[in-house]
């Protein structure tokens, strides 16, 4: 079975210049002229489905344009350890999930074999998310800097599962979170790093009318009335029944549509009992629409949110929330939940709305349906915000800050 | 053999009499016709004159040579063919001789002519080139015409390779002919700083009859084809500004955020803990709105200021510590001091009050600074000013705000510059008066720019 991934570049690193100047990209180059020869190494648990490897795909060729030679690994498991490690996620975020002294007997004897299957060869090694955490037991042995990136909100951990994966975390150089409140007290350097988006991929990059109208036309939508979307995969945790009630909240005084649309993750085996939910839910109402995206209809999925008048992320527990950049880099006013990375990327009224309620969610909808030069202003904002702070750019400099930070502990670092 | 000559030795002398009188003659002519020249050139002083001697000294007596080889194969006995191709070899030689003399006579007065005129000096090589293959493509012409070659077809023939040669090489042409213009207009010249369309910029180094050579303000050599100066907008600052004792080096200062773990729920633990987080913590929540949020407000507010006004919904509090000058504070341990102040004063007369809900806490993170040189530097105010047009806001903000409060040099580093390097005080001043913290670092480039801007002009 293929472990490594051989991704090709889509975009050249000065196709970014006019987007955030060519300052910055000089500065990239110079940083990763720092770094000189080495090898970095990323595992996490899937090359398709989700927001790391949507990161990882766009990231990883960039990297090596600037000269570092990045490189990307999963791991592999069966059903059962995905089932197992999805308990793991969930329980981080909080979720009250009921995980057997077999569950972790099994998570340890997948990683076991991942371990003894996976070839090491990188001098900086970064470890995405609990799936793959286990494998620093290799540090004993070949050492190297390993670091390890958290995608998820981990606030609120469930604490024995926490204890557990905290067992793994301590052998580690440095932990990555994406937001100060996830971070943990730990022995270990821990850093910020939000995730991103890629503003001259499929899913943001600019779209003619003509594509934006087809896609409509394919799933049946109209744009004669207002469109509420909600991007995500089908997970409990995404809220997608409170999307439905609030929208049908303002149904009752705004005439408008609601667009439920996402996929499933291979690592992720809830996804299909969740969709059968909400399709249920939304039986016999023909404004709102479930949409199944299938794994690289990225267009599909620029289409939706530009044809959104107000994009929502309702989840009640989230990492960072890459939707709502994505919404905000196509100037779209957007509610959303104050959790996980949310807030980060939402300044309430200012770069968008936060709510904290299905009923807060209705009134926002309703504000922003009723007001679209507020609505547009906030997109405007929004825009210059992530352009600011959550773009790819931003991204790759901070894992170059980090790189070097690693190697010479100061809180002034003279290159 | 020997009777043969014997018998007719006056058809060898003859031609070698007649050849020999020649050489003599051409020797006796050249000395009068040379120093009648020299006597009348002595009188115009032309600088030509010894050109045209040197050029043609030699070259008189071979033509005399020429011509007594000439009338000898008239006088001498050979057949008639021989004689035509006799005749043939020595009209070649002469056109030869003729044509290398006026191609290196038009070189060296060329070559006089152009050193005095200081704007046809970068086409000196082109001129030169044109006009030796000018004469050299006559000469043959004349060559084959008198050889008896059909010419018409040849200069067909030249025509059309001039007129290809001339589409091929229309780029080259039109770089050329813009050259000219530039350097006869005197539009730009060594030495300018001018600014191009496409945000390029430096001091003309040389402008050649192809290209116009820039020392960009990196460093690099930046060669324009003198096409593109001509049909783009140009800025000209003219001749260079008083350059400095000492270049200015362009730093830029990355940020990465590491998180200490620490957090506060309410006022009296946010206190504590300021009380013992490192200078780089205090750093970051003063100026982190100001970088992460700089399109949105000129002026920011510190993170102490928005969480407790927005998580403790203490307004009274929060606007008090809003309204802490930072730009007040010359080193981080006093503005540490000050918001601690602050806060110590409110909990002295206020109980502690409202406790963060869970999530909203205020966590304690920590600033890490990467400063990497740039390859930027100015060496006047001109410089300057391009340079500060172009580098991030990463570099401003470390010459600004990094350099005068972290780094403690209480003033920020443009103006020490500008001080020390250039003696403009006056300028110095007005920079570091200038209350950064009032502006979007988009703003404050600007208004540095336009500062310095009307300093310079």
């Amino acid at each position: 079975m293929e472990n490594e991934a051989h991704i090709q570049s889509r975009s050249r690193i000065q196709d970014y210049e006019p987007i955030v100047g060519r300052s910055n990209i000089e500065e990239l180059r110079m940083l990763a002229e720092v770094l000189g020869g080495k090898i970095v190494q990323n595992i996490n648990s899937t090359f398709v489905g989700g927001g790391v490897a949507e990161i990882l795909e766009h990231m990883v060729p960039l990297f090596n344009q600037l000269g570092v030679d990045a490189r990307w690994d999963v791991v592999h498991g069966n059903e059962e350890f995905f089932e197992v490690t999805k308990k793991f996620h969930n329980a981080i975020h909080g979720g009250d999930e009921k995980i057997s002294a077999e569950d972790f007997a099994l998570f340890s004897k997948v990683t076991q074999q991942n371990l003894e299957e996976l070839r090491f060869y990188g001098d900086i090694l970064i470890i995405h998310d609990p799936q793959p955490v286990g494998l620093i037991a290799k540090k004993k042995e070949i050492g190297r800097k390993w670091v390890w990136r958290c995608h998820i909100d981990a606030s609120n951990p469930d604490k024995r599962v926490w204890k557990f994966l905290r067992g793994f975390v301590v052998d580690y150089d440095a932990a990555i979170f994406s937001a100060p409140s996830f971070a943990q007290q730990l022995p270990i350097r821990q850093f910020l790093i939000t995730p991103s988006i890629d503003p001259l991929s499929d899913k943001n990059k600019e779209l003619d009318s003509g594509t934006i109208d087809s896609v409509l036309t394919k799933y049946g939508l109209t744009s004669d009335k207002p469109m509420i979307v909600q991007i995500s995969r089908f997970d409990r945790l995404k809220d997608p029944l409170g999307v439905i009630e609030a929208f049908e909240m303002v149904k009752k005084s705004i005439d408008c549509q609601l667009v439920l649309a996402g996929g499933t993750a291979t690592d992720d085996p809830e996804s299909e009992e969740v969709l059968e939910e909400v399709r249920k839910r939304a039986e016999g109402n023909h404004d709102i629409h479930i949409l199944l995206i299938s794994p690289g209809s990225d267009i599909e999925i620029n289409a939706l949110q530009r044809a959104a008048t107000v994009v929502m992320q309702k989840s009640l527990k989230e990492g960072f929330g890459l939707t709502i950049s994505e919404a905000l880099w196509k100037a779209k006013p957007v509610i959303a939940t104050a959790v996980g990375g949310i807030p980060l990327q939402i300044r309430n009224k200012l770069t968008g709305v936060l709510c904290y309620s299905v009923e807060g969610a209705a009134y926002a909808l309703r504000q922003l349906l009723s007001n679209p030069e507020y609505a547009n202003q906030l997109g405007k904002n929004g825009k210059e915000h992530v352009r600011q702070n959550f773009l790819i750019t931003n991204h790759i400099k901070d894992y170059l800050l980090m790189f070097i930070a690693l190697a010479q502990p100061s809180d002034i670092i003279y290159l | 053999m020997l009777d043969w000559l014997s018998e007719n030795w006056l058809y060898i002398a003859v031609p070698l009499l007649v050849y020999l009188a020649s050489y003599i003659v051409g020797l006796w002519v050249r000395r009068i016709a040379y120093r009648a020249f020299d006597r009348w050139a002595a009188k115009g002083k032309w600088e030509g004159n010894p050109l045209v001697v040197q050029a043609t000294r030699t070259p008189f007596l071979a033509w005399f040579m020429i011509l007594g080889a000439y009338l000898a194969v008239r006088v001498s006995i050979l057949d008639t063919s021989t004689k035509a191709l006799a005749d043939k070899v020595l009209v070649a030689l002469f056109i030869i001789s003729v044509t290398w003399v006026a191609a290196s006579l038009s070189e060296k007065l060329l070559r006089l002519y152009i050193g005095k005129v200081k704007r046809l000096q970068p086409s000196e090589a082109l001129i030169v080139n044109i006009t030796r293959i000018t004469i050299a493509v006559v000469g043959a012409l004349i060559l084959l015409d008198a050889l008896g070659a059909p010419t018409t077809p040849i200069i067909l023939f030249l025509a059309a390779a001039v007129f290809i040669a001339a589409l091929v090489s229309r780029d080259l042409l039109t770089n050329f002919f813009s050259g000219f213009q530039l350097v006869q207009g005197e539009q730009i010249k060594v030495g300018d700083f001018i600014r191009l369309e496409s945000g390029e910029g430096g001091y003309v180094t040389a402008v050649t009859w192809r290209t116009t050579q820039i020392r960009g303000l990196d460093g690099n050599l930046i060669l324009v084809p003198n096409s593109r100066l001509l049909q783009s907008t140009v800025i000209n600052y003219g001749r260079p500004l008083k350059k400095a004792s000492e270049p200015f080096r362009f730093y830029a200062r990355l940020h990465l955020k590491e998180v200490t773990g620490l957090k506060a729920c309410n006022l009296t633990e946010l206190v504590d803990t300021l009380k013992k987080v490192p200078g780089s913590v205090i750093y970051y929540h003063t100026h982190n709105f100001l970088e992460e949020y700089q399109y949105l407000t000129p002026e920011p507010a510190n993170d102490f200021a928005l969480w407790v006004n927005d998580e403790l919904g203490n307004e009274v509090l929060g606007e008090k510590l809003a309204s802490i000058d930072t730009f007040g504070f010359p080193t981080i341990a006093a503005l540490r001091a000050r918001i601690i102040g602050v806060i110590e004063d409110y909990l002295s007369k206020n109980p502690d009050g409202r406790t963060a809900p869970l999530g909203r806490e205020f966590h304690f993170i920590r600033s890490i600074s990467v400063i990497l040189p740039t390859p930027y530097i100015a060496h006047d105010l001109r410089e300057f000013i391009e340079v500060l047009r172009k580098v991030s806001t990463d570099s401003i903000s470390f010459h600004v705000f990094e350099a005068r409060l972290r780094l403690q040099k209480g003033v920020n580093d443009f103006s020490i510059w500008i001080e020390d390097c250039l003696g403009d005080k006056d300028l110095a001043d007005k920079l570091a008066y200038l209350d950064p913290y009032n502006y979007t670092l988009e703003g404050l480039r600007s208004t540095i720019i336009q500062l310095v801007e009307k300093r310079i002009k």
